[in-house]
């Protein structure tokens, strides 16, 4: 009687083992199966705006694609370091970022770089990302936000409606600038804003060209009482808040007001804004499915 | 919580007055010590025209005459050299060096590069700190075997930075200028101290060391000295150093979080050691915006170069910690209330003191190899560095609210050059913000202003009165009337809503 209610007891455990680790293992499967999408920014180490930015977009992206797993990368070491080191905070670069996926068996992946132009940047992690393309089934990477002519517009509809001008007005962006071909995004972004009929908005940029002296030029010919300056930036970061509104001789806050126009600093990234999201989100789906509407081909 | 506070206050207050005593004992042997010393090393000199004594490192130094060809590798020696007069015999220095700017144009060597370099530019002293030979191990020796002096000098303390700068004048022939050098310095804390120690309401004062891990300063360092003559409370008086003999102690936010009704002002320090944060980067870690000084807005970064370093300019980094913790008393103006003409010089200092401008000064070592727009930091031809204003007209032109001029290549300020009514106009403009306006009624001059939009701002906003319909912006002001323009100008910046 003993022993047949402990082959008993051993039966169901065995049963209760066996069902269990099956479920586990299915679990496992379907982690390791679910596709993921890694989205890959420079990064900042100004928490709230990193939250508002970079932290949006993503949340953003894990709405429209609800399947799939949102992970983050960041590309500038001297950040991922830094939030390491002062918050503790850990942040994979790429090629961690790559490696873990590879060990957590995910073998469908979409990155979505999060950078403003087809620019160096992009460049690097193109670069990166190629040694594992291998180790997955299924690896596609979303354009950057201004790659076709039809992004140029929506960033323009975007930037009008985020960032209305009141008469007497002129709205400046400042970018970044780079030395990489791709900087020609700014010129062009401003010819097509020009195209588009908006002339109280001009852009510019830290490093490159269009430079302050071409922008100042080009704010005196539209003599206008009030400067605004927004960062054509995703984060409103060291950039925003030093070469654009800091209070030294040659921010461009300052360089304004010696020209004796009211000057209001806006510190607002274009990863706060949804239309900016969804560009990035567009980009997305045509990586995945070949075309920007979610799922079209599949149905 | 109150029990906690009182046995906490009581027991600081315990440490504190031992602290005192103790330093007290060690000041008066080191200032005895000092004294046998230097009485010791001129009498060598005088006596043979040696110089002998023993270095940092614990070697025996012996030159038969000053050095005339010296090459620094170390910052803090640099900028001494050049406040004893002399900077002309240094023919090179660590990349490190930047103060005063002239250093920044030397040649550079590294210590961690090949000695040989250092040889081939033929120096007769190489002046390192125990740092570099801890480091470099083979360096004194490669040096010293192709007969290169070398002399390893670091003050541990400020209590014998005398000393140190005594050993410094002793090798290089400046012992002279070097004594009237410390009596002025050791005057100018002085005065510090007999403004600040008669406050009576006494600041609490946070000094974060580093970023990483939030670090505060041990009681016997530079930056706690400094708060001391400045009259403050340091919060963190009692923090341990992360190692014996270090300055650095471990504090972290936890512990700040539970002063954030105490701390005053929040000062965080800029340079090699530490990015340093500002009122942004600081309110925006977890839990800092119950922090009293950053609810205040009064958060400061200070440059590691005048408040940890072994220099003279460490009377302006107590001083400017004095400025952030008794602004109105140490920024006092009653001194420009005068009729007299003013200048440009004058001009920066009202500037400064009016709106309580924290000084300039740049902490990054590629500061003169990277592309400037405006001014560069140090290059004026007629305010160098031992201008004594110069901190102040410095600051002023680095923010832009005072122009320059360019002459035969060279960068002047003009500091004696009269303060025309428009000038102020354009520095009130730029400190300020004022909405963009137009009075309802002709500035009959206008055509004649350098910047009409500047002028019909302003004269909108009533802080211009016009004489006769003009502004006259040629008009020459006196100290006492830039004192009112801007003090009416920061009554309306507190009344007129900012976006």
């Amino acid at each position: 009687m003993q022993h047949k209610s402990f082959f008993l007891f051993s039966l169901i455990l065995l049963l209760g083992v066996l069902l269990f680790s099956s479920i586990a293992v299915s679990a496992q499967d379907e982690a390791a199966n679910k596709p993921v999408i890694l989205v890959v920014s420079f990064g900042t180490s100004y928490n709230d705006t990193r939250d508002v930015t970079i932290g949006a977009t993503e949340e953003a992206i894990a709405a429209a694609f609800p399947d799939y797993e949102v992970r983050r990368a960041f590309t500038s070491q001297t950040i991922i370091d830094k939030l390491l080191s002062r918050d503790n905070l850990k942040i994979n670069n790429v090629t961690e970022a790559m490696a873990e996926l590879i060990a957590d068996g995910v073998t469908t992946l979409a990155i979505q770089p999060t950078h403003v132009m087809n620019g160096k940047e992009y460049d690097d992690l193109v670069a990166e990302v190629q040694p594992f393309a291998d180790s997955f089934e299924s690896l596609v990477i979303g354009a950057p936000l201004l790659s076709s002519t039809e992004d140029y517009f929506a960033l323009i509809d975007v930037i009008n409606a985020e960032y209305p001008r009141a008469e007497g007005e002129v709205l400046v962006l400042m970018g970044h600038g780079t030395h990489h071909f791709a900087n020609a995004t700014y010129p062009a972004l401003g010819y097509m804003l020009k195209d588009s009929g908006i002339n109280d908005v001009i852009v510019g940029t830290v490093e490159s060209y269009p430079d302050i002296d071409t922008v100042l030029k080009q704010v005196a010919e539209l003599d206008p009482k009030k400067v605004i300056l927004a960062p054509l930036m995703i984060v409103a970061g060291d950039h925003a808040s030093n070469d654009m509104a800091g209070d030294e001789e040659d921010s461009w806050k300052t360089i304004f007001k010696a020209e004796g126009y009211e000057v209001e600093p806006i510190l607002r990234g274009l990863g706060e804004f949804e239309g900016v999201h969804n560009l990035f989100i567009d980009h997305l789906n045509t990586a995945i499915y070949g075309t920007d509407e979610e799922g079209t081909e599949e149905e | 919580m109150n029990r906690t506070f009182t046995i906490k206050f009581g027991r600081i207050a315990g440490i504190l007055v031992l602290v005192g005593l103790l330093s007290g004992i060690f000041l008066s042997l080191a200032v005895n010590v000092q004294e046998v010393y230097a009485a010791e090393a001129v009498q060598t000199a005088s006596a043979d025209t040696e110089i002998s004594f023993v270095d940092d490192d614990g070697r025996q130094i012996s030159l038969d005459a000053p050095a005339e060809r010296i090459i620094s590798l170390y910052s803090a020696h640099t900028e001494n050299l050049y406040s004893l007069g002399v900077g002309d015999k240094i023919i090179g220095v660590h990349d490190t060096s930047i103060y005063p700017a002239a250093a920044a144009f030397l040649p550079q060597f590294d210590y961690d590069a090949d000695p040989e370099n250092i040889i081939a530019a033929d120096p007769d002293l190489v002046l390192i700190r125990p740092f570099i030979s801890r480091r470099v191990p083979t360096l004194v020796e490669t040096l010293e075997r192709a007969g290169i002096k070398v002399v390893s000098l670091y003050p541990n303390s400020y209590t014998v930075f005398d000393d140190y700068i005594r050993k410094l004048a002793l090798v290089t022939g400046a012992s002279e200028k070097a004594e009237a050098l410390l009596e002025k310095y050791h005057q100018d804390l002085d005065n510090i101290h007999a403004q600040t120690e008669v406050i009576e309401d006494k600041q609490s004062i946070f000094f974060e060391s580093t970023e990483t891990d939030l670090r505060t300063v041990t009681a016997d360092s530079m930056p706690a000295y400094a708060i001391e003559i400045a009259g403050g409370i340091n919060v963190a008086a009692g923090a341990e150093p992360v190692q014996a003999g270090s300055s650095i102690a471990p504090f972290g936010a936890e512990r700040i979080l539970e002063l954030a009704d105490e701390i005053d002002v929040y000062v965080s320090q800029r340079g090699a050691m530490n990015a340093g944060g500002n009122l942004h980067s600081i309110s925006i870690r977890p839990g800092f915006d119950t922090i009293k000084a950053i609810k205040d807005g009064r958060v400061f970064v200070i440059n590691e170069k005048i408040i940890s370093s072994p220099t003279f300019r460490f009377y302006k980094g107590a001083r400017e910690i004095a400025r952030y913790l008794y602004p109105e008393v140490m920024d006092d103006l009653s001194t420009y209330l005068t009729d007299a003409p003013a200048t440009k010089r004058d001009l920066a200092n009202i500037l400064l003191r009016s709106a309580h401008l924290p000084i300039y000064s740049t902490s990054s070592s590629s500061y003169y190899t990277q592309d400037h727009r405006g001014h560069i930091y140090g290059l004026f031809a007629d305010t160098d560095w031992t201008d004594p204003d110069f901190d102040a007209i410095e600051t002023v032109v680095m923010r832009g609210y005072v122009d320059w001029d360019l002459e035969d290549d060279q960068e002047v300020y003009h500091p004696e050059a009269p303060v025309t009514k428009e000038m102020l106009a354009k520095a009130i403009f730029i400190l300020y913000d004022f909405e963009a306006a137009e009075p309802g009624f002709e500035i009959t001059d206008l055509a004649d202003c350098e910047n009409p939009r500047i002028v019909q701002t302003l004269v909108a906003h009533n802080l211009f009165p016009l004489e006769d319909g003009k502004f006259e912006p040629q008009q020459p002001l006196t100290n006492q009337e830039i004192v009112e323009f801007l003090e009416a100008a920061k009554v309306k910046q507190e009344t007129v809503a900012v976006p």
